[in-house]
């Protein structure tokens, strides 16, 4: 395979959540990590590059502020997509792009390709694990004027007729397609099993080019008006008994749980 | 406010469109006039008529997405809508971000409320994180919005009119659909259990499973499970998958066995009692639970099975 561009977001990490005051989401202090689907859109583009030679370039839209701190809080996540088998990783800032709406985070993700160079293949995952718009990979592609396969959860590279192979898993069927390179697609968590960079990999990451590229580089026009804004984010809070049920013996806490669900009444026997 | 554009690929997409619209009026934004673009699969005019659409336009339902979002360009570019509107699932979503793509405009998915609107802005919530947050953004209109299935209920349906059929312009594309293979599935309804049983990788084998079976007929309840469970190991069909990106349950008691306890997972559960049997202590699945049990499944299940069915 030729070159492929693969769009990988450090994302706020889910399972982290954090919150400054009572219920705001801590954005600034919360911890980050990749975007899980997108491992997997990046462990298929090694794959396909081991296969079949070519470059995997990484690119990510850092999406939340303040810039400075998070381009240092995130070093050690920008190492990682290089361990995981990127030969390059680009990351984009701008103001524009802070919050994460996915109109402006599409734009220079697209400028940036564009600048970087000539890519066959585009490929990310089905949704990113904070905000989880799904948006990215259909916008991208109209933006660069190519079709798009989102969904995928089997994608085959037949050299010969420089094609690729895919099916799509959607919520009623799975849909076999074809379709002739270049093209924007975006995979499912199921498509394979990241692998866990191994210390020589990570080592090696080390001598792997990071590039900052900004609105400037991109030249893209300051906004006036955001079209687009996140005017607040806030968690839900859990409210749960968090009782651990003990006893000598399973049998006892057998009878324990038992009683317990009569007396919520939520036991119909 | 004047023309709205409702696109669907499914039937759902058409009622839910018109309960968010209701929910426009009441704040105060007016529509005068529909415009529906849909498959010729799943267009039955006759509904379509109740919803007050004026224009319908109909495509292949072997369309390509691209080829889609560059029809529906076709006709934005006609009618200049200020809100093009759809209920969210994959292929809804997929098109229409390519369609906000061509045209520029932001775009929010899986929205579940509308907060405030004015003639030129809309404010909205839509779950975030994993379902442990929502996010509360504001958008210039004209912008694409496809909305949480089943979260918008129109109460009346009183229009019929004429409704004007048309087909939606198609171009070439370099994608071919080769071959479609419906989903099997068991028709059952997890949503509406009172009691479900839910099942995650901590069972080693599909057979294994029949434990949990046994406990949920104990019980009078269903069996659910986590992704893994339904689209990595196939080993259940995904009518029992729950989670954010399926299905979201709100039984009175939901026992997980073998389920860690992802975000992802749990954000979909919405019940008056959980409870939770995992061997690992640490597991997160205990934070989200009422009652927890620190056991092998394959240990604490069998005997719970005897006790039930003693009663
Ligand atoms: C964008 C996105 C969307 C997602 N959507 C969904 C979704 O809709 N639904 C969903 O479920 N997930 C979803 N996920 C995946 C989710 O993050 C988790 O990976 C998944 O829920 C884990 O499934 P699990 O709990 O079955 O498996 P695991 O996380 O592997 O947990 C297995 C658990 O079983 C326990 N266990 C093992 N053996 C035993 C034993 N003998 N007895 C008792 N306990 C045992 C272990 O301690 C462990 O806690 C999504 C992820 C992303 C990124």
């Amino acid at each position: 395979m030729p070159n492929i561009a693969a769009f990988v977001k450090i994302s706020l990490d889910p399972n982290m959540i954090r919150t400054a005051g009572d219920d705001k989401i801590d954005t600034v202090n919360m911890q980050m990590s990749i975007s899980e689907y997108d491992k997997n859109a990046l462990e298929e583009a090694v794959k396909l590059k081991e296969k079949y030679g070519g470059k995997v370039i990484a690119f990510t839209a850092l999406t939340w502020g303040p810039i400075d701190k998070k381009l240092k809080d995130t070093e050690v996540i920008q190492r990682e997509i290089l361990a995981r088998g990127a030969d390059e990783l680009y990351v984009i800032t701008s103001n524009l792009i802070l919050n994460s709406s996915p109109l402006y985070t599409s734009i220079l993700l697209a400028q940036a390709v564009k600048k970087v160079g000539n890519f066959d293949l585009y490929i990310t995952g089905e949704s990113s694990m904070d905000i989880g718009s799904s948006q990215i990979s259909s916008r991208v592609a109209s933006i660069l004027g190519l079709p798009v396969i989102t969904y995928v959860r089997e994608l085959e590279y037949d050299p010969q007729n420089n094609l690729i192979r895919a099916t799509r898993d959607l919520e009623d069927s799975y849909v076999k397609v074809e379709a002739e390179l270049p093209v924007v697609i975006s995979v499912t968590g199921e498509i394979n099993q990241a692998r866990i960079p191994t210390l020589l990999q990570i080592r090696r990451a080390f001598s792997k080019p990071v590039k900052i590229l900004t609105d400037k580089d991109l030249n893209i026009p300051e906004q006036q008006l955001l079209l687009h804004k996140r005017e607040d984010l806030k968690v839900i809070k859990i409210n749960r008994k968090n009782i651990i049920l003990e006893g000598k013996s399973l049998d006892e806490i057998a009878d324990k749980l038992i009683s317990k669900l009569r007396e919520e009444g939520v036991l119909k026997v | 406010m004047s023309t709205v554009l409702i696109f669907s690929n499914n039937p759902q997409s058409f009622t839910d469109a018109i309960g968010f619209l209701e929910v426009l009026k009441q704040k105060g934004l007016n529509v005068d006039k529909i415009i529906g673009v849909t498959s010729n699969n799943s267009a039955n005019t006759e509904d379509i008529k109740k919803l007050g659409i004026l224009e319908l336009y109909l495509y292949d339902s072997k369309s390509t997405d691209d080829q889609i979002a560059k029809g529906l360009f076709q006709l934005v570019k006609k009618f200049s809508p200020n809100i093009i509107l759809s209920s969210s699932s994959k292929t809804n979503n997929s098109i229409l971000a390519y369609l906000s793509g061509l045209l520029s405009l932001p775009m929010l998915t899986e929205i579940s409320d509308l907060l405030n609107a004015t003639s030129d802005t809309l404010t909205l919530s839509r779950s975030v994180l994993a379902g442990r947050a929502y996010s509360i953004e504001s958008v210039k209109l004209p912008a694409i919005i496809t909305i949480t299935p089943k979260k918008f209920t129109p109460s009346n349906l009183a229009a019929t009119n004429d409704i004007k059929l048309d087909n939606l312009p198609l171009q070439d594309t370099t994608v071919k659909i080769v071959e479609v293979t419906p989903k099997k599935r068991e028709g059952v309804k997890i949503e509406d259990a009172e009691i479900v049983v839910g099942v995650g990788r901590g069972f080693k084998s599909k057979e294994d499973l029949k434990l949990a079976f046994e406990l949920a007929s104990l019980l009078g309840g269903e069996v659910g499970c986590s992704r893994p469970i339904a689209a990595d190991l196939r080993w259940l069909p995904e009518d029992r998958w729950i989670g954010i990106s399926m299905k979201k349950i709100r039984p009175k008691l939901y026992i997980a066995i073998g389920i860690s306890g992802a975000p992802q997972h749990m954000s979909a559960v919405d019940a008056k009692i959980i409870v939770a049997v995992n061997k690992d202590k640490n597991a997160s699945i205990f934070s989200y639970s009422d009652y927890g049990i620190v056991a092998d499944l394959y240990q604490f299940l069998p005997i719970l099975i005897n006790k039930l069915k003693k009663k």
